[in-house]
């Protein structure tokens, strides 16, 4: 009986095994940093390179408090994730020189030529899962994958600049680069152009909208085009420039960000790895050791007892590291957060607030009233 | 039976099992099934220092004694079928002595630090592991490990923690506050499947402000405990 139902287990737990391995990818799984080399394309025209927007990431913190400690998630170490991992795939889709300019944003912009939004699905010094989505202006999904990647011991102690999931986040952008290198310039072109009509019609959609028709699927087409020398396109632009240097100025913040929490951010990665082998060889060592004692004597109740007694004091220094973790990173993050803040205020209601001068500005230089 | 080769399930099935049937017959005493819940009835407050009180705990000799009487009485009354006191089985004199050494083991810790707020107790316990707890409405907590299982929970005022262990071994700590504030009882009963009766032992805390060291620390990631002398308020002189 017993060993009909070993068997059961064994066998629900390959048939989960293998639905979750179903649509997930696995960057260099046990490889160092650098087992994926990043794949380069410096050849692209100025005319078909796309603007990145890539969103600070969604914390993927449960909702539902009580479940925090259960899944091993520390919150407030998860949000300061969230702002820092963004940083470093910005900074790997430069390195692929196939992009224009790349920006870490504070929240979703539509008219992005290219947004890469994700989700922290697990992330400790073992292993990091992100479900990654990037779509471009016109509305076209060119991503919508879970990544997945393991560090290895040769990935620490982390290097200056490098990070144990390189690996992951060098196959995302060979990912983007193979889509962007599957398309034809024409393509390339009418993204751009529905961005920026796109933030046009944002500004105006009195003036702008019917340049742009939408599919039965929902995607952006355009319908034509302004001519070339439109003075009202030149506006536009100039506006939407004007946005991108407040955008700049918030991005510098999460850089600082990285820069100050990187060498903190490492060595908790180092120590939550070293402390889960640790763990894991523990209890392997526990249930395989001989016993002390004959059921129930002091001796057989003791070494029960001191197991449980070491894997929780390990499972409590994971806490201490935390806490740690916490008092060093963040006053980092409190002071960022408050510029952030300041221009999330700015981003999130006063952002809004912000955007609608700029339309004013925009109807009283073309002459456009705002409702016309 | 061995349970070492048994899914932990099964085996925390069985210990949950061997717990309830040891309190069924733990002296025909009549005992309510307790259900904790993730809220104490009133707002109990365990935060501060306690230092243990030698004079108000029990002594661990009286009440290994009074648990062979009660052995006794139970073999008396026809209630546990074997003999008390035996070299080896159910109820043998190794597993009896075990078991108050056990709960001595336990309870050593003579000072204790607990940190509590609206969702979460710790209580950290000198030379061993701090017994930690979240509460959150209508629910209790449980986490399992491969070495053991812990519930805890709150049964009106007292805060309840409970381990469940291989080899039939379980441990229960209920801790209570007076209402003065000032005094506080861990009651702890170690279970074991070879013994057909639980030890308790009730350790008295009372409560103490520690003295001002003059210097505050904090843990940091990168440079371990770091600490800064304070800057101790010096008195102003009176007026003259």
């Amino acid at each position: 009986m017993i060993r009909l139902s070993n068997w059961l287990v064994f066998l629900c737990l390959c048939i989960l095994g293998v639905t979750m391995r179903a649509g997930f990818t696995q960057a260099g799984a046990g490889a160092s940093a650098g087992g994926v080399p990043l794949r380069t394309d410096r050849q692209a025209s100025v005319e078909t390179v796309l603007d990145v927007g890539v969103v600070i990431f969604d914390s993927g913190i449960p909702e539902d408090e009580s479940t925090h400690s259960k899944l091993g998630i520390f919150p407030e170490i998860r949000k300061s994730e969230a702002k820092f991992m963004p940083v470093i795939l910005r900074q790997v889709l430069i390195e692929s020189g196939a992009w224009g300019v790349v920006r870490v944003l504070p929240e979703v912009l539509d008219s992005s030529e290219l947004l890469i939004t994700s989700r922290i699905l697990h992330s400790d010094g073992l292993r990091l899962a992100l479900k990654i989505k990037a779509h471009d202006a016109t509305g076209r999904l060119w991503l919508d994958k879970v990544y997945v990647d393991e560090a290895s011991q040769g990935d620490y102690p982390v290097t200056a600049g490098g990070d144990p999931y390189l690996d992951l986040y060098h196959q995302v952008a060979n990912e983007l680069l193979t889509l962007k290198q599957g398309m034809s310039s024409k393509e390339l072109r009418n993204i751009r152009q529905v961005g920026l009509m796109r933030y046009a019609a944002s500004l105006s959609p009195e003036v702008f909208a019917h340049y742009l028709a939408r599919t039965e699927g929902g995607a952006y087409m355009l319908a034509r085009l302004p001519a070339e020398d439109d003075p009202m396109m030149g506006r536009v632009n100039r506006i939407r420039n004007q946005e991108y240097l407040f955008i700049d100025t918030v991005d510098e913040q999460y850089a600082t960000l990285y820069e100050e929490m990187a060498p903190t951010y490492n060595l908790w990665r180092q120590f939550g790895r070293e402390q889960a082998i640790y763990r894991k060889s523990y209890q392997d060592r526990v249930t395989s050791k001989e016993r002390r004692g004959r059921r129930g004597t002091f001796a057989a109740m003791e070494q029960t007892y001191e197991a449980y007694k070491w894997s929780k004091i390990h499972e409590q220094d994971m806490d201490e590291l935390a806490l740690g973790f916490n008092n060093e990173v963040a006053p980092t993050v409190m002071e960022v957060s408050g510029k952030v803040f300041r221009l999330n205020g700015t981003l999130d209601t006063q952002y809004t607030e912000w955007r609608d001068i700029l339309r004013k500005i925009f109807v009283i230089e073309t002459g456009l009233t705002p409702d016309a | 039976m061995n349970l070492s080769h048994l899914p932990i399930k099964i085996t925390i099935l069985l210990l949950t099992c061997c717990l309830l049937l040891a309190s069924c017959s733990s002296g025909g005493q009549s005992k309510k099934k307790v259900v904790l819940q993730g809220q104490s009835s009133d707002n109990v407050d365990f935060t501060g220092s306690w230092e243990l009180d030698y004079s108000q705990s029990d002594n661990i000799q009286t009440k290994l004694d009074s648990m062979v009487r009660e052995l006794r009485h139970q073999i008396d009354r026809g209630q546990g079928g074997n003999m008390v006191g035996g070299s080896a089985g159910p109820n043998s004199a190794p597993s009896i002595i075990g078991l108050a050494r056990m709960s001595d083991l336990i309870t050593r810790s003579p000072l204790l630090k607990i940190k509590q707020s609206e969702h979460e107790i710790k209580v950290k316990r000198e030379e061993n592991f701090a017994l930690t707890c979240e509460f959150y409405a209508g629910q209790y907590r449980s986490v399992e490990t491969p070495v053991g299982t812990e519930i805890c929970g709150w049964n009106g005022h007292q805060l309840v923690f409970k381990i469940l262990l291989p080899e039939g071994l379980s441990i229960q700590h209920v801790m209570t506050v007076a209402s003065s504030g000032g005094k506080l009882n861990i009651a702890t009963t170690v279970v074991s499947d070879q013994v057909s009766y639980p030890f308790t032992l009730n350790r008295v805390y009372n409560r103490f402000v520690p003295g001002a060291s003059g210097f505050s620390c904090k843990m940091t990631l990168t440079k371990g405990r770091v600490c800064s002398t304070q800057s101790t308020p010096t008195p102003t002189p009176e007026p003259q």
